[in-house]
């Protein structure tokens, strides 16, 4: 086994079925941490009991399996039993890069930690579907969008309920240049008003035309599109 | 009683003031209706210059084999006026094109529907999905 060179190892695992990386990992020490950062490439979380599982079994190690998450789906938590969960399994992933979120509750204290730089870094694709937002208000979302210093792509698709409110005094708003990529559809008025009015720019558009403030959002919004899409026309 | 005049059928929004989009290369329609709606049309109405634009693609995801016949109608009208204009007024060499993606009827009937966008130099292709 040891005269086998690494690269073919790894292109075994990369072509591997998915179903057979488990058994992968258990082959060889050579074998197991590219196993393992197949497999937990993309977790997907579909309760708080899961969420509470995966902070209490994996170690925060910035080199340890926590390390090879970079994608992570949030489906269908609402509402949050212990909301600082959401926060301490994001924090403890170093590599993320994708995060989605369906169908779930932002817990009203998550903005300020991203907007804190306390996490969030790296963090280059956003998409939020179907949230439902009973603590977090628009200016908090808004803020915490921003504050993602590598953000390239938002995706946002309706959300449920929204409480006015001001922005808190600890929150910080920074400037940021375009992304690559902002796709709103649905049901997003207020949040698409807001991030217009925020100056965020994108160099590809992707709008819903049945968006009740497109006209603000185009006037506000277009200085910098290469591309823009025009759906649901 | 007042009896309020029904206007949900025959409303037009009213033009957006755009300013000139100076980097805009590619516009992409996706159409989720039999015609464009009088919002998109509007919308597109509203782009007033766009020197850079080099492509167009109106993509469709209507299922035609339910919807019937394609069938040329006033919002095409408008489309095909405003996409006219836009061919003549852009500055990239070859001109503008504009592709059709996944039309049921092929180039032909479609050559119908735009012929002030044909006459004013614009190109028509009709591609595969994205």
């Amino acid at each position: 086994m040891d005269s086998i060179p690494q690269e073919l190892i790894d292109t075994i695992i990369d072509n591997i079925s998915y179903f057979s990386l488990p058994s992968c990992s258990l082959v060889a020490k050579r074998w197991r941490r590219k196993s393992q950062r197949r497999i937990l490439g993309t977790i997907s979380f579909s309760s708080e009991d899961k969420v509470k599982r995966w902070c209490t079994d994996i170690p925060r190690d910035s080199n340890g399996i926590s390390s090879y998450v970079r994608h992570v789906n949030i489906q269908e938590i609402y509402p949050w039993v212990e909301p600082a969960l959401l926060s301490r399994m994001l924090g403890s992933l170093s590599s993320l890069t994708t995060l989605t979120m369906y169908g779930t509750e932002i817990p009203g204290e998550f903005p300020g930690h991203i907007s804190r730089g306390e996490f969030g870094k790296g963090i280059t694709t956003l998409r939020l579907r179907f949230l439902h937002l009973p603590y977090c208000t628009l200016p908090m979302l808004t803020s915490m969008i921003l504050s993602l210093p590598d953000l390239k792509e938002l995706r946002i698709k309706h959300y449920r309920t929204m409480p006015e409110g001001p922005l808190p005094t600890d929150f910080v708003t920074p400037k940021r240049g375009p992304l690559d990529m902002l796709k709103l559809y649905g049901h997003v008025d207020r949040i698409g008003e807001a991030l217009a009015e925020s100056r965020l720019t994108s160099r590809h558009l992707s709008l819903d035309v049945g968006i009740k403030d497109i006209e603000q959002l185009l006037l506000l919004s277009l200085e910098t599109v290469v591309e823009l899409t025009l759906y649901g026309a | 009683m007042t009896e309020l005049p029904d206007t949900s059928t025959n409303w037009i929004p009213p033009l957006i003031p755009l300013p000139p989009l100076p980097v805009l290369t590619t516009l992409v329609i996706d159409l989720r209706l039999y015609d464009p709606s009088p919002r998109l049309t509007n919308t597109l109405c509203s782009i007033d210059s766009a020197p850079a634009l080099s492509s167009i693609a109106i993509e469709h995801a209507v299922d035609w084999k339910r919807m019937g016949h394609l069938c040329p109608g006033a919002p095409w009208v408008d489309v095909d006026r405003w996409l006219s204009r836009i061919a003549k007024q852009t500055k990239v060499m070859g001109g503008l094109s504009l592709t059709l993606r996944r039309w049921p009827e092929g180039k032909s009937v479609w050559e119908g529907f735009l012929p002030e966008f044909r006459e004013s130099g614009g190109k028509i292709k009709v591609g595969d999905s994205r």
